[in-house]
């Protein structure tokens, strides 16, 4: 899994030195961001549920017709399954702002995505709308600091920018 | 390769749980230790060479039929080889300080090591007592402990403003057990 870390581990390793001060550096520099992730990290988890049911209270308000029979969230199975997924995209935004890098997002959420959705007759738009809802609806200082909220908010908008 | 971050995000995963309360707590004092560690690495890897050179001295000290006609030291081409695998166990023992996780150190260090050692002839009980002294070493120099007696006329102070470094020096000190114990 890339991070900081690791990245800076693996090309002193291919050049078969020690860790030189221009990696410690760049290691530090890491470090001194990692307050805000974490921060945004730990109230998402928090209230990890609720972000997920507004998101997904939002787009079916605004897309309706998926209650209809016969689509996506006609049943209450296929109800829990949307509000999952919002969470789903949610908890790998979770761990996005731990490692400090759009790793776990790439390689859990995005690699396939495209292809599933259209198995699954899904459509994304309606995605993009809870996550667009949940982009919006934070705010600085009554949810995080301002900048643990720009960290997540970078996030949110990489999901939104795959699915669009 | 992991780290200590992605660690916690690859456990997390395995239970499709969110990162909170414990782990991040751990994490935050990961990144609030995070300069002590960085000079913990810093100091370990500027004296490398002489921590190295001062291992497997010592080993051939303790076992002087090493460099004897026969000995696995004896031409100074397989000396020079055992120097350079000092190097490189000493040289993964500090990525995976850094990282704060042994996978460095298991996947791309340890993983066959023993099976190629047996393979070569390597003792590998005197490979395991330089890693020994590498580990003394390098626990001296995080905790600052080193002392001219120890060192004699090699002796160099790193003077670095840190506190208490016990528990970096405990995880330091595991590094070096993994590879002994990989080794045995």
């Amino acid at each position: 899994m890339k991070s900081v870390i690791t990245t800076v581990v693996t090309a002193a390793d291919a050049a078969g030195r020690f860790p030189s001060s221009s990696d410690l550096e760049s290691v530090q520099g890491s470090i001194q961001r990692a307050g805000a992730r974490l921060e945004a990290a730990e109230k998402l988890a928090a209230n990890i549920d609720n972000v997920a049911k507004e998101g997904y209270d939002a787009c079916i308000k605004k897309y309706s017709y998926l209650n209809d029979a016969g689509q996506a969230n006609s049943t209450d199975t296929f109800k829990s399954k949307c509000q999952r997924d919002i969470a789903h995209y949610l908890r790998l935004i979770n761990y996005c702002l731990v490692v400090g890098g759009t790793g776990p997002l790439d390689e859990w959420g995005i690699a396939g995505q495209r292809e599933v959705y259209r198995a699954l007759n899904l459509p994304t738009a309606p995605y993009v709308a809870a996550l667009k809802f949940i982009r919006d609806r934070g705010c600085a200082p009554r949810d995080m600091s301002a900048q643990a909220l720009l960290e997540y908010n970078a996030l949110v908008d990489y999901v939104i920018n795959s699915l669009s | 390769m992991l780290d200590k971050f992605s660690r916690a995000v690859v456990s997390a995963d395995s239970k499709t749980a969110c990162i909170g309360g414990a782990e991040l707590a751990d994490l935050k004092g990961f990144i609030a230790e995070g300069n002590k560690r960085l000079d913990a690495v810093n100091s370990v890897a500027s004296n490398a060479s002489c921590a190295v050179s001062d291992a497997i001295a010592g080993m051939i000290c303790e076992n002087t039929g090493l460099i004897q006609a026969g000995g696995n030291c004896y031409p100074n081409r397989r000396m020079a080889a055992c120097l350079r695998d000092g190097e490189i166990v000493l040289r993964y023992v500090t990525y995976a300080l850094l990282a704060g996780d042994a996978s460095v150190l298991e996947d791309r260090c340890l993983n066959g090591l023993k099976e190629t050692y047996a393979a070569l002839g390597v003792p590998l009980q005197s490979t395991a007592r330089a890693v020994g002294i590498m580990k003394a070493i390098a626990v001296a120099h995080i905790n600052q402990t080193n002392t001219e007696a120890m060192a004699g006329a090699r002796y160099t102070k790193n003077d670095q403003p840190q506190g208490d470094c016990s528990a970096l020096t405990a995880e330091a000190a595991s590094y070096f057990d993994r590879v002994v114990s990989a080794l045995s």
